[in-house]
């Protein structure tokens, strides 16, 4: 079920903008708040639901059983490391789940936009921006063309 | 400059009657442009189903005393704290907007319709508190079109790429920055210049109130509504929020 914004609660400060892996979450151009712009290209990994300040954004199911009534809500509490989820199902029945968020301080991993833009010379790299430093790891592993020739025949 | 009423320098090429009726023309607009900014998006139809859903939904009433409070905690907290903004750059910004807002408004209208001319002297405050709050709106302003708008700062757009949500706050930019100018070179005693100048002020200000229709300047109506809505929600057990976790998982 991909990801959608209550409108009226989004204050479009660009968290989700900046977390979504699929980079599918935008801003609006005539309301100046956030909008998943290819629901059907949702990973549903929901780190924007997550990371949602103003808890904006909900999930939703596909058209066929979206009007049913079903819905989930996420509300974090990043001072008490947990985050809650209310499910509820179509049939009425709701459910209730606490998770740990993660075992990182809220707010230490830098975003996107605090790193510097990478060179001309990046596109001559196989690794994307910023890596390997950025995963905190000298090198990353890499087959190399002895190793592709084994087994070859 | 700063302590001399502009709008009664302006009798030497305009009669003040048309400065007051200016005036009457762009709260006329503004009402219209509300009205129309509604049907538009039939907020006040969703509004009105979204109330009915939670008086339906509610587990519990409240009194008047309690809707009282919740009003002046919405009063206090999210319209004039800026409460709803989690990022405190831009609650400054807007908060600089909206009292420098107020200030230039309420004055402007003051000195239009209690000062029109140097016949009745206009009291100090009125063009000082005018002129501090058109610094305030270039300050928070200005800084929240170049480094604060998030399709710029985090959808990497062009800082000079304007999009329909711009249309506000460039007209509110272009009316003061204008202001500020027209004072400036009215004060030098430049005929010409002048009326170029008070021409564009009066341009950019008919664009920034007629223009409620297509641009974000209604959320003034709106914002503190929706906001004391979510608080009446939250008190009568409405919101669709999972309760507060009852565990700490950092201690």
């Amino acid at each position: 079920m991909p990801t959608f914004v209550y409108m009226a609660s989004c204050d479009g400060c660009g968290e989700c903008v900046d977390i979504c892996p699929s980079d599918i979450m935008h801003i609006d151009p005539t309301y100046r708040r956030a909008y998943n712009i290819e629901p059907n290209f949702c990973w549903e990994c929901y780190a924007c639901v997550k990371a949602c300040p103003q808890n904006a954004i909900d999930v939703r199911g596909y058209a066929d059983f979206a009007p049913l009534g079903h819905s989930v809500r996420v509300l974090r509490e990043p001072d008490k490391g947990l985050i809650s989820w209310k499910i509820k199902f179509r049939d009425g029945r709701e459910k209730n789940f606490e998770s740990p968020i993660r075992t990182t301080p809220w707010g230490s991993i830098k975003s996107p936009s605090a790193y510097e833009m990478p060179g001309p010379d990046a596109f001559k790299t196989q690794e994307l921006a910023h890596e390997p430093e950025a995963l905190n790891i000298e090198k990353l592993p890499a087959l190399t063309p002895i190793s592709l020739n084994q087994g070859v025949v | 400059m700063f302590t001399s009423n502009p709008f009664a320098d302006l009798t030497v090429f305009l009669p003040p009657f048309a400065m007051q009726a200016f005036i009457v023309l762009m709260i006329i607009a503004v009402a219209i442009g509300t009205v129309l900014d509604m049907l538009h998006k039939s907020s006040a139809k969703f509004f009105a189903l979204h109330v009915a859903k939670s008086n339906a939904a509610a587990t519990r009433y409240l009194s008047g005393a309690e809707t009282a409070t919740l009003a002046v905690k919405t009063v206090a907290i999210e319209v004039a704290a800026a409460g709803e903004f989690c990022n405190p750059q831009r609650r400054i910004s807007h908060l600089l907007m909206f009292y420098g807002f107020l200030f230039y408004l309420i004055t402007t209208v003051a000195m239009i319709f209690g000062y029109p001319t140097h016949a009745m002297p206009t009291p100090v405050v009125l063009p000082v508190l005018w002129n501090i709050g058109v610094i305030m709106i270039l300050i928070g302003g200005y800084w929240f079109f170049f480094l604060l708008r998030v399709n710029v700062v985090h959808d990497g757009q062009p800082v000079f790429r304007l999009v329909l949500a711009d249309l506000f706050i460039v007209t509110l930019l272009g009316s003061v920055t204008f202001a500020l100018i027209w004072e400036f070179v009215q004060t030098s005693g430049n005929l010409a210049a002048t009326k170029i100048t008070f021409g564009l002020y009066v341009f950019f200000t008919t664009l920034l109130f007629g223009s409620v229709r297509w641009s974000k300047f209604a959320h003034m109506f709106f914002k503190p509504v929706v906001a004391f809505q979510r608080r009446v929600d939250e008190a009568r057990g409405v919101s669709s929020l999972p309760a507060p976790a009852t565990r700490n998982n950092r201690s």
